[in-house]
């Protein structure tokens, strides 16, 4: 069955727009391509894209070698902002951007619904 | 114990990946993913963000190899690691001519970034469609009077070749050391703590 790109990305807008302080959110490949995105103004997906892929397997490389296991998340914590990188399915990385005001339990719990979600609209 | 970092970039499907494994003393750590784009049709997997190997080099020096991913959309590692190299070598697929234009631009890419000494390393030359190596540094932007890099042909796979290879780039980089010593150049040497 076709990826239903529509309704991926109708989930990204939806998570965007109704989770308090994400300012962004993308679905990329983990070679580094854009699968659906909803980004903030400025910020060009395919770098995007090849940046988290990047990290994640940088990430998953420490997890393997550095013997933590699988990774479930990458956390960039900055001064202004989160982004996190979640690893979903096989093929898939989710990027969110949140800002620093965001609650990290409730925003944790959100990526994960998300997450689920995006996950069957993957097989 | 001095380090050295180098830097072997170069277009998809080069032998960036498979040069740095071939001359690596330590398990390369790389980071393949499978390739869903036009990386496809070349190979299955492609570097999203390095490869990295190590090579003992005389008793007090270790070189530091590090392998760019290939696509544009990486450009961001080519900045990350062509900011800290001592010196590059740019892996040219010597039978893919439509690729001469991407290696152009990468080229000045770097240079942009870096005044780091450059080699060209020649591949894929033992293929019927590859190019002589004048013809290659003509499409590359290298006319007459115009300073050519050295240039040499490797073959990726092979342990001979690839030291060669290294061998002329580390030597390269003494040579200009020697002849102009930059500041740039000489801030780079020193071992990062």
């Amino acid at each position: 069955m076709a990826i239903n790109l529509e309704k991926i990305s109708a989930i990204l807008q939806n998570f965007v727009s109704s989770t308090n302080d994400v300012q962004g959110a993308a679905l990329v490949t983990p070679d580094g391509l854009p699968l659906a995105a909803t980004l903030p103004g400025g910020m060009d997906e395919e770098r995007v894209s090849a940046m988290s892929a990047a990290m994640l397997s940088l990430g998953e490389r420490i997890g393997g070698e550095l013997a933590r296991g699988s990774i479930d998340r990458i956390y960039v914590e900055g001064n202004t902002g989160y982004g996190i990188l979640t690893s979903c399915s096989e093929d898939a990385v989710f990027l969110v951007l949140a800002s620093q005001a965001a609650k990290q339990g409730l925003l944790l719990l959100e990526i994960k619904r998300a997450v689920t979600e995006l996950k069957t609209l993957l097989q | 114990m001095e380090i050295m970092r180098l830097v072997v970039t170069g277009p998809v499907g080069a032998g960036k990946s498979t040069f740095i494994r071939t001359i690596s003393e330590i398990e390369v750590v790389d980071t393949d993913r499978r390739a869903t784009d036009e990386t496809a049709d070349l190979k299955s997997s492609t570097t999203v963000a390095f490869d990295f190997g190590r090579l003992q080099f005389g008793p007090d020096t270790a070189l530091h190899l590090y392998g760019t991913p290939g696509q544009a959309r990486f450009d961001f590692m080519w900045d990350i690691l062509i900011r800290k190299a001592h010196a590059y070598i740019m892996l040219v697929a010597a039978h893919r001519p439509h690729e001469f234009r991407y290696s152009r631009r990468m080229l000045a890419f770097m240079r942009q970034r870096s005044d780091a000494p450059v080699i060209l390393g020649l591949t894929h030359m033992d293929l019927d469609k590859a190019w002589s190596q004048k013809d290659i540094l003509l499409a590359l932007g290298y006319v007459k009077g115009s300073q050519q890099p050295p240039v040499i042909v490797v073959n990726p796979t092979d342990q001979q070749s690839t030291t060669r290879a290294i061998l002329t780039l580390v030597q390269y980089y003494f040579t200009i050391l020697q002849a102009a010593p930059h500041p740039q150049v000489y801030e780079a040497s020193q071992p990062c703590s």
